[in-house]
């Protein structure tokens, strides 16, 4: 007995001495867009539960403090904040791609690792900073293989319409760049350039169809989406083309409220769908996030869930949390293999660029969903969407 | 490419279902302005909040929008008297700051209000299903749901209309902007017309956000672009003047309906190039009246 209060006393010592983890978790919490945040802190805090359910991690628990980015100063602000007097160990998040390339510099001067898990302008991994790391796919790879699906497609006449910020126009050089590449015969009708966030798209509805174009690419994403898509759908805008792409309408912040007037067969990625793939893990973790929530994992929300796991197997892997071992353990062996809900994660050495399976789809509305889903998904291997990379390795 | 005549029309009406929305928004902010001295700063708000409680009162459902869209108008008028009657009235005597501040206290308060109360993703509702498909215009496409709203926003410039220049109450209300004590010692209940006023200036914002959720979302951010917008058209067709928010709203829809077949990239920027051209030449708006001498 005496022994057994020794050895309790001896657990609870051990307990007492285990520091959590602290991983400061930047994520935009209010505004227009708080609904992106709002599920990658979801999917960040169940992932973050079943690590502290299952011992934590080197016998430490993670402690998650979330903290809304807001705009890229005060994103700086929090940062430094973050590493200063909360002394966290690494950085986790952001979902702005001007927040991420603001907060990378501060992350990387600090050496407090920076995770990121869906902030996806290609120039984040392309500034080869050593402690800056991408645990999910890139605008790029997205562009490339809309331009991959576009070349196989007989369509000539192309046009875009894109919000007017970084992530429109990257996104649509990208594209037409790739295809022009892949299929040189292809002619540009129409470029239309409406403002990020606007609530009226008809009379560039109009425009673009006047150009008569054959397909259409365009990198709308959220509310956006869903507002063009409103307006697009009565003037016949999805039958008077022949081909819609769209990298980022896949997502069920975009597909939840077109509900059932979703128009059907667009062709629409999303960089993780909560149907794919159908392994126990994948299904379990849906499960347990739709009982927690009340509604299915977005694509952001299962980034941020696999995201933190990735971490998790690093810092397992290196046995410690300083950055250089983690660094060492992302990029140890040709490069982190993780297995997440996704699929395999590659976090590829020279850039810290994460590539994966990526999962597209055609629109189709069915009984089981009260949003369309995708149907038939259409899987783009990781092998396909690798693009060169000028940082040193 | 020749001149399309179906093209041209469908265009013009684009840029009509654009001015519907913006003078809905707008005239309520003019009206207040012309018979409160009031720069309601919340309008916007109130635009957004119709736009929330049409989602709420017909449950997702798109059938509903047209008892729903009553329903709200009446909320808003409801609402917009509670608001003058408890938050207005004690500071008409303050310095023009205080009010600003009050209905940008309200515009905080509104928009952190439908966060708790909605959440912050976006809402959407479609068009009822009769409304859903185009129309044919010579040969060219236009989406039912935008003569409704063309319809009732010519109806309601018509309304004010008769009400502004046939009845009593129109001529009370042209009179409050002119002479207040005048008025009051005339005999007229000048605090109940000024709290009218309010309630119906509301009562459209409301009308006019509802109106718009069948082709759009709505999120909290929708406020402050709301006001902006309204301000623009204020600012282009004269505040205090009714007509002028019509003007301004038919100028603004079609320069962005036709400014995108022009110069695609800068079609935002003829807007702003319209209303600083018109700060310029006229500063008190193209149906404004230059600031009455007080004395």
């Amino acid at each position: 007995m005496k022994r057994f209060f020794l050895f309790m006393l001896g657990l609870l010592g051990l307990a007492l001495a285990a520091e959590p983890i602290k991983i400061g978790a930047l994520y935009i919490l209010s505004g227009n867009f708080a609904n992106y945040g709002q599920a990658s802190k979801e999917g960040a805090s169940l992932a973050a539960e079943e690590i502290n359910a299952a011992g934590g991690l080197l016998g430490r628990p993670i402690e998650l403090i979330f903290v809304d980015h807001g705009k890229p100063d005060q994103a700086v602000r929090e940062a430094k904040r973050l590493i200063l007097e909360e002394k966290v160990d690494f950085l986790f998040g952001i979902d702005s791609s001007s927040v991420s390339l603001a907060v990378a510099p501060v992350a990387n001067e600090y050496k407090v690792p920076l995770i990121v898990t869906h902030a996806a302008t290609p120039r984040l991994t392309e500034m080869c900073l050593p402690y800056v790391f991408r645990t999910s796919n890139n605008a790029r790879m997205d562009s490339w293989a809309a331009a991959a699906f576009a070349a196989k497609k007989p369509y000539k006449r192309w046009a875009n319409i894109g919000p007017d910020y970084e992530f429109g126009r990257v996104s649509w050089e990208d594209f037409i760049t790739r295809l022009r590449e892949l299929k040189p015969d292809v002619e540009v009708v129409s470029e239309q350039w409406p403002k990020f966030g606007s609530s009226d798209y008809s009379s560039y509805i109009t425009a673009l169809m006047r150009a008569r174009p054959e397909a259409v690419f365009s990198s709308l994403w959220g509310g956006d989406f869903v507002t063009f898509a409103k307006q697009a759908i009565p003037y016949g805008f999805f039958k008077s083309i022949k081909f819609y792409v769209n990298p980022t309408g896949g997502a069920l912040q975009a597909l939840e409220p077109l509900g059932k007037n979703a128009p059907e067969g667009l062709l629409v990625g999303t960089r993780y769908w909560f149907l794919y793939p159908k392994t126990e893990k994948n299904q379990a973790f849906v499960k347990k996030y739709y009982e927690k929530y009340g509604h299915y994992p977005s694509y952001n929300a299962g980034e941020a869930y696999s995201g933190l796991w990735m971490l998790a197997a690093a810092i397992k892997k290196a046995g410690s949390t300083e950055p250089d071992a983690v660094k060492a353990a992302f990029e140890a062996d040709g490069g982190l293999k993780f297995e997440s809900i996704e699929g395999t994660k590659w976090m590829r050495p020279a850039d810290h660029q994460v590539f994966e399976d990526l999962v597209w789809g055609y629109t189709k509305l069915t009984p089981d969903y009260p949003f369309a889903i995708l149907e038939p998904i259409i899987v783009v291997p990781a092998k396909d969407t690798i693009y060169p990379t000028k940082c040193a390795k | 490419m020749g001149f399309d005549l179906g093209f041209f029309v469908q265009q013009f009406l684009t840029g009509l279902a654009t001015a519907s929305t913006l003078f809905l928004l707008a005239v309520g902010l003019s009206l207040i302005f012309g018979a409160l001295g009031i720069v309601n700063f919340a309008h916007g708000s109130f635009y957004m909040l119709g736009a929330y409680l049409l989602f709420w009162v017909v449950r997702g459902n798109p059938e509903g929008l047209w008892w729903g869209m009553a329903v709200v108008a009446a909320i808003g008028l409801v609402l917009g008297a509670l608001v003058e009657r408890i938050f207005l009235r004690p500071v008409y005597p303050r310095p023009e700051h205080h009010q600003i501040l009050l209905t940008y206290a309200l515009l905080l308060v509104i928009e952190d209000g439908v966060k708790i109360l909605f959440g912050s993703a976006y809402k959407s509702l479609g068009p009822p299903s009769a409304l859903s498909m185009p129309v044919w215009i010579l040969g060219a496409p236009f989406p039912a749901y935008y003569l409704v709203q063309i319809l009732l926003a010519a109806a309601v410039a018509m309304l004010l209309w008769l009400l502004l220049k046939r009845t009593r109450v129109g001529l009370w209300i042209r009179a409050v902007t002119q002479d207040r004590e005048m008025l009051e010692a005339l005999g007229v209940p000048v605090p109940r017309l000024l709290t009218g006023v309010f309630a119906l200036g509301i009562a459209l914002a409301a009308l006019g956000g509802a109106a718009t959720l069948p082709m759009q979302t709505v999120s909290p951010g929708v406020a402050v672009e709301a006001v902006i917008s309204a301000f623009i058209v204020v600012v282009v067709g004269g505040l205090g003047s009714i007509w002028g928010s019509l003007l301004g709203a038919f100028l603004i829809g079609e320069i962005q309906a036709f400014g995108v077949m022009i110069w695609p990239e800068f079609s935002i920027a003829f807007v702003y190039l319209l209303m600083a051209v018109v700060l310029l030449v006229r500063p008190f708006g193209l149906l404004g009246r230059p600031p009455a001498v007080r004395t």
